[in-house]
């Protein structure tokens, strides 16, 4: 059987400055998969740098938000025959050394989505207060409802299998595609395992996170989790 | 329970009707959550204060408002502009957005016509 084929999928919104060190530094650890970039409506230079990197690259005229980007990155993987996905940041704060780990369950088969997480073990990693507190909730919900435990459900660095992106590429969050999509993926019966990550402060640019969606994300996530829990797995 | 009158009991239940109509759109993906969230606060406080009646004649009297009633419309009517305020502000938006991609669309029409053009010279 030949090698899996991996995308590694970077949504990307005014990330002129830091996407170049990102790419670079995918390439140097992680030589044998393939680069695809988002431009999520970005009014700054981020196609430009993406294209002088030489990587793949698809441009929204729009701003989507993090899912539409990954919908778009999940949408190119399954068309042009992808084996696994991955989500990373442009910010610089995953670190592409972690690939390897990442995607080791997913080349065993022993689950369909992995995700990088800080509190597997103890990385160092210390969040804001309001940011554990966030993330203790939404670990008990998804606990809750799946019985399994994730302690890092807001990672944003996952490798996704071909049949999850097929779901995926239609069926999305638009924002925050964390505890809900946790819980609606295994409702439908996929597997999720979470590996050990370290990850960095993001380098530049500006966090998807404003205080306006700070103060809807609780609201949002725990409605989106319970219905995610009693809508029938389609 | 007191109730003021009967009128109080109707608002707070279809308060608690609209509150669960608007969860189950959520839940039959009619609705997105992000839209949610103003009616579950309207419908919340509305059957707050029609279930509360010491609580709704607390702030009638803090208000300086001349019947409970009213109380309820003002918050009934202060929530209906927020909603519209939302709505024109998402329109606004969504308006600019399909202009854009009205004219990302003429432009790679455009492009995709060109390309065609040469293609079909070359095969000539």
């Amino acid at each position: 059987m030949s090698a899996p084929r991996v995308l590694v999928i970077i949504p990307a919104h005014n990330e002129q400055d830091s996407l170049p060190k990102t790419i670079a530094e995918v390439r140097a650890k992680a030589p044998n998969v393939d680069l695809l970039i988002v431009d999520d409506g970005s009014r700054d230079a981020t196609a430009k740098v993406a294209r002088a990197a030489d990587v793949l690259v698809v441009r929204h005229p729009v701003n989507l938000g993090v899912g539409g980007a990954l919908q778009t990155g999940f949408r190119y993987a399954v068309e042009h025959g992808y084996d696994i996905g991955v989500q990373l940041d442009a910010d610089g704060q995953h670190d592409p050394a972690y690939l390897g780990i990442l995607l080791q369950p997913m080349f065993r088969n022993t689950c369909d989505v992995s995700i990088g997480s800080r509190y597997v073990e103890s990385t160092g990693y210390r969040a804001p207060w309001n940011r554990r507190l966030g993330m203790l909730l939404f670990s008990g919900v998804v606990k809750l409802a799946l019985g399994q435990r994730i302690t890092d459900t807001t990672s944003g660095f996952r490798a996704y299998s071909l049949p999850v992106m097929q779901v995926c590429q239609h069926d999305f969050p638009k924002d925050f595609p964390d505890a809900p999509l946790l819980i609606a993926l295994a409702r439908r019966g996929f597997r999720l395992a979470e590996v050990p990550v370290v990850m960095r402060e993001r380098q530049a640019g500006q966090s998807f996170y404003t205080l306006g969606k700070q103060l809807y994300y609780p609201y949002k996530n725990l409605l989106a989790s319970i219905m995610a829990f009693i809508r029938r797995p389609v | 329970m007191e109730f003021l009158s009967r009128t109080q009991l109707i608002t707070a239940l279809g308060a608690v009707a609209l509150a669960l109509y608007v969860l189950d759109l959520v839940r039959r993906r009619k609705l997105g959550e992000e839209y949610s969230l103003l009616w579950v606060i309207a419908t919340a406080v509305i059957a707050v204060l029609g279930f509360s009646t010491p609580l709704l004649r607390s702030i009638t009297h803090a208000l300086g408002v001349l019947g409970e009633a009213s109380t309820v419309f003002a918050f009934g009517l202060a929530f209906a502009v927020a909603m519209l305020l939302y709505l024109s502000t998402k329109l606004s938006r969504l308006g600019l957005e399909n202009h854009m991609l009205s004219r990302e669309l003429a432009l790679l029409r455009h492009e995709l016509e060109e390309m065609r053009g040469s293609a079909g010279e070359e095969n000539h």
